[in-house]
């Protein structure tokens, strides 16, 4: 079943356009990618759905509810959480404080100690550096401290942008490992990465963009054996 | 000169130090959180020092009582002031926050003219005065000084303890960040901006007990904040307490040495040395 139904948005950043009709509708409990060139839209994709960049056309849809206009503080309420390109870390407050802010809304208020734990267990580096600047951190702690605090805000569906974004290769099949996990969890999760063929191994179903449109889809097992995605984005 | 005396003017610039601390506390807030220069501190200082002395020269309130007033109603007068102005333009460039606060600054100053013409006022009030050994200290001075340390520590109790304070540091932080954990920004802002306003009225409040003053002295005021500011740190609120110290010490020792109208060359001439040495204020800080 869609959580999420995305219909032919169009946005942009001033008087730039750059969705010109960006469509998805991701199934809940499974980790549906987004991929495509430089340029073409995914991020803009991804802060159109939060209400970070307005929707100029199209509607957002999320679980029956129309969200297109719902202001972005009020996403985490719903449950859409997104962990943003570069991270956008509180990188003047400690770890802790960082994974306390992510559990802003209710819901995750509600279910700190349970969630903490979680996020704990599954990077046990931040339990160690709970009370350090998250401003201090390696680059890959730091994804470490997006993700643990996407996962603090109990959402329903987690966005990331660009997962693996000047990360070491160790880190990055780190990271993906985790996500598997996270998926085996149940969690839904819209993974926007520039890694084509990492994001394509882990996810159950892909979205190619294209100049800010929906280019292609399908499940991702199918997308990764096509012949003009192997071309164009695995260079095979 | 004698020993009794030099420690007196010391303490005593100690004392009136940090009061001036908690005025460059509220300016810094606002700086850090929003990055908003407030050019109506000054004059929110003098409507602080009013409400004191009204509340108590004619209800008859003890002045600290009325200071509690003055606090509470300082801080929705900055939430207010904060949707009314400030929201509108506070994603614009420095120079439009400039002119909406300086256009405030001047529509206060004017109706408190009006009002209160610019009859330098004295609150009369005193608490007689305190000997410790060597040394003899005005009891309001002393209070003053006590009612800002308090006023600190509650300050980074709230900044670094609760969750609304650390929504703050949030905010000043990184804003979209905060927006997509859910928290609601503005309300965020308008809370900052309350709180530093509501830091100036609470100076202003002290300052008139021990000094007398005018709808117009809030600039000196506000000034010396800039001053202590860039002295301390701009986005340290530990930097302006020591900042305010500093200065508090050089208004005390320095009329002893020559006259009191040096102060202010004296203090300015510091503030462009440490512009020039060490922009980033004694206590670092960003940028």
């Amino acid at each position: 079943m869609s959580i999420l139904e995305i219909h032919n948005v169009e946005s942009g950043y001033g008087e730039v356009q750059i969705l010109w009709g960006a469509s998805m509708n991701p199934q809940e409990g499974k980790l549906t990618c987004l991929v495509g060139g430089n340029g073409v839209g995914k991020t803009t994709t991804l802060r159109t759905i939060m209400g970070l960049n307005r929707a100029w056309k199209g509607h957002i849809i999320f679980d029956g509810k129309d969200i297109t206009r719902t202001p972005a503080y009020a996403k985490a309420d719903l449950g859409i959480v997104l962990v943003p390109e570069g991270r956008q870390l509180f990188t003047d407050m400690s770890v802790y404080e960082n994974l306390e802010m992510g559990a802003t809304n209710n819901r995750a208020r509600a279910k700190f100690k349970e969630n903490l734990e979680r996020v704990y267990v599954m990077f046990p580096r931040l339990k160690e550096r709970a009370a350090q600047k998250s401003g201090t951190l390696s680059g890959g702690e730091q994804q470490m401290v997006a993700v643990g605090r996407g996962l603090m805000a109990d959402p329903r569906i987690l966005m990331i942008d660009e997962l693996s974004l000047g990360l070491a290769p160790v880190l990055t099949l780190q990271l993906f490992q985790t996500l598997r996990e996270l998926r085996k969890q149940g969690l839904t999760i819209l993974l926007v990465e520039q890694n084509v063929q990492m994001a394509l191994a882990v996810a159950d179903y892909g979205y190619v963009f294209a100049e800010g449109r929906t280019e292609m889809e399908g499940p991702a097992r199918e997308l990764i054996k096509n012949e003009h995605i192997r071309a164009a984005y695995l260079g095979l | 000169m004698n020993f009794s005396n030099l420690l007196t003017s010391l303490v005593d610039g100690l004392l009136i130090g940090v009061v001036y601390g908690i005025a460059a506390m509220g300016l810094n807030l606002i700086w850090g959180v929003m990055r908003v220069i407030n050019l109506a501190h000054g004059v929110i200082i003098a409507l602080g020092m009013f409400g004191v002395y009204l509340f108590f020269s004619t209800l008859g309130l003890n002045p600290y009582l009325a200071l509690l007033l003055v606090a509470v109603l300082g801080l929705l007068l900055g939430v207010l002031i904060y949707f009314i102005v400030i929201a509108r333009v506070i994603n614009a460039p420095y120079l439009s926050t400039l002119l909406a606060t300086f256009s405030i600054n001047m529509i206060i100053l004017g109706l408190g003219t009006a009002a209160f013409t610019t009859t330098p006022r004295d609150s009369g009030f005193s608490l007689g005065n305190v000997d410790l050994g060597p040394l003899t200290l005005q009891g309001t001075r002393l209070v003053a000084a006590l009612v800002t340390i308090l006023v600190t520590g509650a300050l980074y109790y709230f900044l670094y303890r609760t969750r609304p304070g650390k929504y703050i540091r949030a905010v000043a932080n990184n804003r979209a960040a905060a927006e997509l954990m859910g928290i609601p920004s503005d309300r965020i802002l308008a809370l900052s901006f309350g709180i530093g306003t509501m830091l100036a009225a609470i100076a202003g409040g002290l300052i008139a007990t021990f000094f007398s003053f005018t709808i117009l002295s809030g600039d000196i005021y506000q000034q010396k904040s800039f001053v202590i500011g860039v002295l301390g740190g701009l986005g340290n609120p530990l930097g302006a307490l020591l900042g305010g110290l500093i200065l508090g010490v050089l208004e005390g020792i320095l009329p002893l040495a020559m006259p009191n109208t040096w102060v202010p060359v004296i203090e300015f001439l510091l503030f462009i040395i440490i512009l020039l040495v060490k922009p980033s204020g004694l206590l670092g800080g960003r940028q």
